[in-house]
């Protein structure tokens, strides 16, 4: 499952799903808004290219990992401290490819899929400047 | 001929987005953006260097196509064409 969806993920829905007869290893990435002293996380995404972009991650990290699985659900709007923002399902024969196979995935996703992320602080806003620093003030 | 331009995150804020603008034949995208971004000081600032030209960090798409920012006073935009503009992507 590739989304781009507001709702949360049923982590426990996809490990359960990902299950195959080869698989040896599920690795799960969960990103989380970190409390860096900020009230909310808003989240914004070019949907039309966004999503056919972790499409075209899942495939090529299915095909350079030898992955059996890939899920991708990231959120959008508005999410408080604590919830999910991205989950990364991948299954793999073993854990070696599984490993690998998320990270490869998440730093792809960073690298280019147009989503952007602002932090809503008590003293003011600030939209995350990429893949840089993050938290409200100075110096985080 | 009509031209959809989105503007996103900060850009978005300053600018609006999902703009549908008519232009005429042979319209350069440089000239297109800069013209859509004119109507708001700081949002042109945010796109625009001092001497008119796309900030470094400024990503442009034309259709879903990422484009090189220094090509596009060449690029001519077709009827129906989508333009997106937006700063560093930070998802994750």
């Amino acid at each position: 499952m590739i989304a781009i969806q507001t709702e949360d993920v049923d982590i426990g829905n996809l490990i359960a799903r990902a299950k195959q007869r080869g698989t040896g290893a599920i690795v799960v990435f969960d990103g989380i808004v970190r409390d860096d002293d900020i009230r909310e996380m808003e989240l914004e995404a070019y949907e039309e290219v966004a999503v056919p972009e972790l499409e075209k991650i899942a495939t090529e990290a299915k095909k350079t990992h030898n992955l059996l699985s890939v899920d991708i659900i990231h959120r959008i709007g508005r999410l408080a401290v604590g919830e999910n923002i991205l989950v990364i399902v991948v299954g793999a024969g073993h854990r070696e490819q599984a490993y690998e196979g998320s990270r490869f995935i998440i730093e792809a996703i960073k690298a280019g899929v147009p989503i952007w992320k602002k932090e809503l602080c008590k003293d003011g806003d600030r939209w995350v400047p990429g893949d840089h620093q993050h938290g409200c003030g100075t110096g985080k | 001929m009509t031209v959809k331009i989105r503007f996103f995150a900060r850009f978005r804020e300053l600018l609006g987005t999902d703009i549908v603008v008519e232009v005429p034949k042979n319209k350069g995208l440089l000239d297109l953006v800069k013209e859509t971004a004119e109507k708001n000081k700081e949002g042109y600032d945010a796109i625009f260097d001092e001497k008119g030209a796309f900030r470094e960090f400024v990503i442009l798409m034309q259709n879903g196509k990422r484009l090189e920012t220094s090509d596009a006073p060449k690029i001519m935009v077709a009827d129906g064409d989508e333009i997106a503009v937006f700063p560093p992507v930070a998802g994750g």
